[in-house]
Order: structure tokens, then C-alpha cells, then sequence
């Protein structure tokens, strides 16, 4: 491929990855546009505004590529990034939480007048090193992304100027962060190392010709140990146990508004990165997209346009070589059928690649039709006197049964190659799960003992964390086998970080609107509630009831979902473990419930009065934690669309 | 294989960036000093750079297919320069923790906990 045709191919790659990259340019434009205004304009518009009308612009324009992408799933920017429905349910997940996040702050206050600008630049950049966590497809892409979110939130983390315990909780969380993210580098440089290979769906190929060839290799213990550190990094950013001693301590020592912003938006992108790595990992996908479109584009581009079918044929049949192959090192049980279709597909190849060179030689005249004569002599010798049309049909007709054969044989091989991968997901499956069954229970035992409330939803966020590892480890063993089976599975998963965002991100900013009241946010100063403001201490009775897991409210249909999972593949132990911790968690639930609604407020103690009809905030609050139940009525249209979201993962 | 006797390849890279990785997270563990911390770190980042360019090269490993090319310089670049952001950040926080508390001793950041 030349100069001019590489850098042809790669603005028309950069032009068509633009095209969906729509909701990340937004932000992008909105972060320039918040630094430009306060620089130009000055105080006059409030910053507030503009991240409001980028975050809605972003939304828009999230929700619109949902219909534009429907059927595929796409490789933008020579493979870094993956856009399918999955990414993109995430990314409206992401940018409807933005949103949500800007008109709270707008209400909380946080963000004072001078520093509303460098708040909205950092929580946007963050999200959008969020958007890229979900879309990786690159292990550049990954760790790049994975510092893009973390290392603006540092910074959020110590947002609260002049506050001892602020400055803590940034200074922990940047060096806990800044460490898991070099360890997780350097997992990164020994799986890249071992694999030859950065590229995520590469990598499982490449995997499974190491594991077919030698299933004992000692370079598996390297992959390991590589899988093991990318794990710490992953561990780090969902705020598993035991990467988890950042959380509580930031959750306390930032704002409400923050810790509400690292505990939906940051999870949420950490557990589809999660599920990103996993499935690199352990599935083998048909064929790289990138390289099948590029080999066909230079192909037609060199053959002219109506050589379209036997172009096309060529592309398939180069990545029906490609698999041949792999199948002749994996298993020698096909071996003989695969030889021989090898041979035909290379035969094609031959009689396309020696057509090309005779048309670039600058034979003139009638190159098309001697071209399309020499494809019918190479395959089918006899019929060299038939007319012209007649040897395009023919042509046609042999095109057509190359690719059916091709289809047909890279199905097989990547059942053989999926097939090998089965430790690799085992592995993978018991890292994710034992991590989970940790994390949950660790999570729910610690919240037991706090008074703050911060620090107790910290801890409820680190079970969570663990219930959503869950939901992966029960997808991972099904990936290679039942496909159906693992996108079922992934979609309980996309339905968990829905609900979840309802459920504690209305939590935090409950605490963030009590605080600005009584400045105390010890569960002690909410007694009393019930009586001052009954509204307020209903709606956070019913997210608090929401995250315990209670029937009919969203987290129990959530958690339902998950569990059924784990039940469908088998893992037992994760099963009771999670049933076990569900009832612990109702306790220190209840506690906060119990202050609120049976104490007593201490003599002189300041009760706050929220009022939930009269102000924005009171329906802030009321609209956000009407999904919370409606959701746990009706969550049938959620489970659909979560389901679509997971429909070209694994294809 | 004997490493003092072999040609020279991405093992021998691959063993100063263990060497590397090792001496940072040591100091990562031990120090007390906040910037310590942060330079244990910068040797753990730069360890796994060193294995991506070895990686990178197809002279340095036994089957050239399993080289990174190009894409294993790129990631060093890259690396470098998140490095450098994440060092920026990590000191401006830092400097306002002294700004709050007179110390950078991460033993003594202790009024949260539980």
C-alpha cells in the first residue's frame, strides 16, 4: 500500500470515526468553552449555564447515535476505540448522569461563583476519560482512559479549599490512584509483551493459539500475573477490596457532591472497562474489522468498481486463511476439512492478487475483462469460451459459495479457538468472582460500625461494587459457549449501574441539601426527620430500602437480575454469599432509617426542614427517586433495552 | 538461558524494567514522605515503559511476529506524557496538603479513618 493510499485511508477512517465520536466532541467543546468564556467573557455568564447546555448537547447527541449505529458494532480510530450498542448505552448512561450532576451542583452550591468553571472543566474531563473507559479497545486506550477519568477527580477530591480532611482525602486518593496506575501499566507491558499485541480482540487470538499450542506454556504464568495487575488497577477504580482503602476516606474527606459523582459515574465506567477486558481476553472474535475493511477498500479502490463481489471475496477469502491456519496449530481433530478449503481460499487469493498486479502494470485496454477472464480460468478452466455475462455470473456464483464456505469454516474456527480459551475465562471468572465475594462482604461488615454517613454510604458503595462483580464473574465462563447466555447475563449488569445511579446518587444529594442545612452529616443529626420535613425522610427511606434490595423497588429487581445470573451459571458459593450479604446490609441500612424516623433530636440539636413540594430541590429529590420505585414496578422496558445494549457484544 | 551470555534482547530489557519495578514499589511501600511515594511511582511507570520499547523492536525478540512495532513506542510516548500530567497533579496536591498541615508525612494524614 502506498503513501497516498495510507494516508487516503486514514482520513477517511478519521471522517467516518468523527461521525461517532459526537457526544465525546461535545464535551470536548464544552470543557474549551468553559475555559474561553471565564478567560473572555468573564463572570457575566455563569459557568453553570454553559456545562448545562454541553452536558445536554452531549445527551442529545448520545441518544441519536443509539439509532445510528443500530446493526453493528464499529472500530473507530484504526481500532482504539469500539463503538457498539453497548458503549453507547453507557455513554447515555454517563452523559444522563452529567446532566443530572450539573443541575445538582447548580442547586448544592458547591461550586462558588469563582470556582464553578475549574469544577464543571474537571468533572467533565473526567467523564469524558469515563466515555473512552467504556469504549477501549486498545490497551493504550485503556490505561489512557483509565488516567484521563482518574486523575481529574484527584483533583475534585480535594475541590473544598482550606479543609484539612479535603486535602487528606485528594492526597490519599492521588497517590493510592497514581500507584495502581503504574502497576496496572506494567500488567499492561507484560500482557502486550507475551500476546505481541495491543489490541484487545487481537490479544484473545492470540491467546488462544498460546493456549492451543501448548496449554501448560510457561508464558501463561507471565499472562497471569499481568491479568492479575491489570486486575489491581481495575480493583482500584471499582473500589474493591482490598484496593478499596481510598474509598471511605475520600468519600468523607470530599464533598457529597464528589463522592456522589465517583460512586456512580467512575464505578459505572470501571465495571464496563471490567467487562471489556474480560471479554478481549477470553472470546475470540471473528476477524479483526479493521484489518478485513482496509484489505477490501485497496482492493476495490485497484479493481475498479464492478469487480465489487470478487473483491470482496478476496477479503474474506484472507481471513479464511488467516483461521485456517490457526485452526491447523489449535486441532488437528479438523484438520484434513480445514486443509482443503485452506487451499481453495488460497487459490482465490492467488487468482485475485495476480489479477491486481496485471491491471497495475498499465495493460490498458480491456483489463477488466482480461482480468475477469483469468479469475475463471484459474478456478473453472473448462468454461473459458463462455460470453461475457455469462463469466460474471459465474464469477458471481463462485464469489457467493467462497464466502458461504468461508462463514461456515470461521464459525468453526472460532468455536475451536473459544474453545481453547476455556482456563482463560475460568481464571478470569474466579479472579472477578473471589474479588466480588470479598468485596461485598468486607463492604457490608465495616458499614456497620460508621457514624458518619458518608463514610457508611462509602462502604455501602464498596458492597455494590463487589454485587456488579457478580453479575461479571456469572457472565465470563458463558461467553465462549452460549453467547445468548453472556449477553443475558452483561445486560442484569447494565440494568445494576441504571438503578444504582438513581438510587445513590439521590443519596448523596439528600446528604448534600441536609448538609447545607445543619452542616453536620453524622446519621445522629438526622434525627427527627420524619417529623420536620416527612417528604424528604420518605424518599430517603425508599432509596435506602432501594439499595438494601426490598421488593417492589428497583434494587430488588436489580439484584434479582444478578442474582438469576449467578443461579444460571452454576456459581453457587457466589449465590449465598450474596443472599448472606444482602442480609447483613439490612441492618446498617435500617439504622439511618431508624434515626430518622423512631430518634429523638437532642435538645438544641438543629433539625433541618426540607420541604419536598415547595422548591426545586424538594422536586429534584422527589423526581429522581420516582424511578427508584416506578422502576421496580415496570423494569420490563429497562431489561429490553439494557438486552439490546448487550446484543453486539460477543457477535 | 544465561542473561550475561546471551546476545542481547528484550530479556535483558525486560530484567533491568523488573529491577525497576521492584525498586519503585519498595519505595512506594516504605517511604513517608509524600514525594517519595510519587517517585517510587515514576519508577514503576517508567519500568513498564522500558518493556514496551523493547517489546516494540523486532530485533530484540526470538520471533519478530510477537514484536509491538510502532505501537509499542506510541504507548511509551503516551506514557510519558500522562506521567508527566499525573506528576503535575499529585504535586500540586501535595503542595496544598502542606499548605494545610505544615508536614508531606503520610503517616501523620490520619484524621480520617474507621
Amino acid at each position: 500500500m502506498g503513501f497516498h493510499e495510507q494516508i487516503d485511508a486514514l482520513i477517511d477512517d478519521t471522517q467516518r470515526s468523527l461521525a461517532l465520536f459526537g457526544p465525546e466532541l461535545a464535551l470536548c467543546g464544552t470543557i474549551i468553552l468553559l475555559l474561553l468564556c471565564r478567560l473572555v467573557i468573564g463572570d457575566r455568564l455563569s459557568s453553570t449555564l454553559v456545562a448545562f447546555a454541553g452536558t445536554v448537547v452531549g445527551l442529545v447527541a448520545a441518544l441519536f447515535s443509539w439509532s445510528q449505529v443500530a446493526g453493528t458494532s464499529q472500530e473507530a480510530f484504526t481500532g482504539m476505540l469500539v463503538i457498539d450498542s453497548f458503549t453507547i448505552y453507557f455513554r447515555i448512561f454517563l452523559l444522563a448522569f452529567a446532566v443530572l450532576f450539573v443541575v445538582f451542583t447548580w442547586r448544592s452550591g458547591i461550586p462558588d461563583r469563582e470556582d464553578a468553571a475549574d469544577f464543571y472543566t474537571l468533572a467533565l474531563g473526567s467523564l469524558l476519560g469515563m466515555c473512552l473507559m467504556v469504549a477501549a479497545n486498545h490497551l493504550l486506550m485503556v490505561f489512557m482512559a483509565f488516567e484521563m477519568a482518574s486523575v481529574p477527580s484527584y483533583v475534585l477530591a480535594g475541590i473544598l479549599k482550606g479543609r484539612r480532611k479535603s486535602s487528606e482525602a485528594a492526597l490519599k486518593f492521588a497517590v493510592y490512584g497514581a500507584g495502581a496506575a503504574g502497576i496496572m501499566l506494567y500488567g499492561i507491558s507484560l500482557i502486550a509483551g507475551v500476546t505481541g499485541t495491543v489490541h484487545l480482540p487481537s490479544i484473545g487470538a492470540s491467546l488462544a493459539n498460546t493456549m492451543a499450542a501448548d496449554p501448560s506454556s510457561s508464558v501463561l504464568w507471565v499472562l497471569g500475573l499481568g491479568g492479575l495487575m491489570v486486575m489491581v488497577g481495575l480493583a482500584f477504580k471499582l473500589s474493591a477490596v482490598p484496593f478499596h482503602f481510598w474509598a471511605p476516606d475520600v468519600f468523607e474527606g470530599a464533598a457529597a457532591e464528589v463522592g456522589g459523582f465517583l460512586s456512580v459515574a467512575s464505578k459505572a465506567a470501571a465495571i464496563a472497562l471490567l467487562v471489556r477486558v474480560a471479554i478481549g481476553f477470553g472470546f475470540v472474535q471473528e476477524a479483526s474489522a479493521w484489518v478485513d475493511a482496509e484489505d477490501q477498500s485497496v482492493v476495490q479502490t485497484t479493481n475498479g468498481v464492478d469487480q465489487t463481489s470478487i473483491a470482496s471475496a478476496s477479503g474474506e477469502t484472507t481471513s479464511q486463511i488467516f483461521i485456517a491456519a490457526r485452526i491447523q496449530d489449535g486441532n488437528s481433530a479438523s484438520g484434513q476439512n480445514s486443509q482443503d478449503v485452506q487451499t481453495t481460499g488460497a487459490d482465490h487469493q492467488q487468482g485475485t492478487d495476480q489479477q491486481d498486479t496485471d491491471q497495475q502494470s498499465g495493460d490498458q485496454q480491456g483489463t477488466d475483462q482480461q482480468g475477469a477472464d483469468q479469475q475463471t480460468e484459474l478456478t473453472q478452466p473448462d468454461e473459458s469460451q463462455l460470453s461475457p455475462e455469462q463469466q460474471a455470473a459465474e464469477a458471481e456464483r463462485l464469489a457467493e459459495e467462497a464466502r458461504a464456505l468461508g462463514i461456515a469454516q470461521r464459525r468453526e474456527a472460532q468455536e475451536v479457538a473459544n474453545e481453547s480459551l476455556g482456563p482463560v475465562r475460568t481464571y478470569i471468572s474466579y479472579l472477578v468472582g473471589f474479588l466480588a465475594a470479598i468485596t461485598c462482604t468486607f463492604g457490608n461488615m465495616a458499614a456497620y460500625g460508621q457514624s458518619n454517613i458518608k463514610r457508611l454510604l462509602a462502604y455501602s458503595t464498596i458492597a455494590h461494587a463487589g454485587y456488579m462483580m457478580f453479575a461479571v464473574a456469572g457472565a465470563i465462563p458463558s461467553i465462549g459457549t452460549s453467547t445468548t447466555l453472556a449477553q443475558d447475563h452483561i445486560s442484569a449488569l447494565a440494568v445494576y449501574v441504571a438503578v444504582y445511579l438513581f438510587m445513590n446518587f439521590t443519596a448523596f444529594a439528600i446528604i448534600a441539601f441536609l448538609r447545607n442545612q445543619t452542616g453536620s452529616e453524622e446519621i445522629s443529626s438526622y434525627a427527627g426527620l420524619i417529623r420536620t420535613s416527612p417528604g424528604l425522610a420518605v424518599c430517603f427511606s425508599l432509596l435506602l430500602m432501594s439499595l438494601i434490595g426490598l421488593p417492589p423497588l428497583a434494587g430488588f429487581a436489580a439484584k434479582l437480575l444478578v442474582f438469576s445470573a449467578l443461579a444460571d451459571s452454576g456459581l453457587w458459593v457466589l449465590l449465598i454469599v450474596g443472599a448472606l450479604n444482602t442480609v447483613i446490609s439490612l441492618f446498617y441500612y435500617l439504622r439511618v432509617i431508624k434515626a430518622m424516623c423512631l430518634d429523638v433530636p437532642e435538645e438544641g440539636q438543629q433539625v433541618a426542614v426540607f420541604p419536598i413540594w415547595k422548591n426545586i430541590d424538594g422536586w429534584f429529590i422527589f423526581l429522581l427517586t420516582l424511578p427508584v420505585v416506578v422502576l421496580g414496578l415496570f423494569w420490563g422496558p429497562l431489561r429490553e433495552w439494557a438486552l439490546a445494549a448487550c446484543s453486539q457484544l460477543l457477535s | 538461558m544465561n542473561l550475561l551470555t546471551d546476545p542481547v534482547g528484550a530479556s535483558h530489557f525486560m530484567a533491568v524494567g523488573a529491577v525497576m519495578f521492584v525498586c519503585g514499589v519498595v519505595c512506594m511501600a516504605t517511604k513517608r514522605n509524600g514525594l517519595g511515594i510519587l517517585m517510587g511511582i515514576e519508577l514503576v511507570i517508567n519500568g513498564a515503559n522500558l518493556n514496551f520499547v523493547a517489546f516494540g523492536s523486532e530485533f530484540l525478540r526470538r520471533n519478530p511476529d510477537y514484536a509491538l512495532g510502532v505501537d509499542g513506542q506510541l504507548i511509551a510516548l503516551f506514557v510519558i506524557v500522562l506521567a508527566a500530567a499525573e506528576a503535575a497533579v499529585a504535586l500540586a496536591i501535595a503542595l496544598n496538603y502542606y499548605n494545610n498541615r505544615a508536614t508531606i508525612d503520610v503517616d501523620r494524614a490520619d484524621e480520617l479513618k474507621g
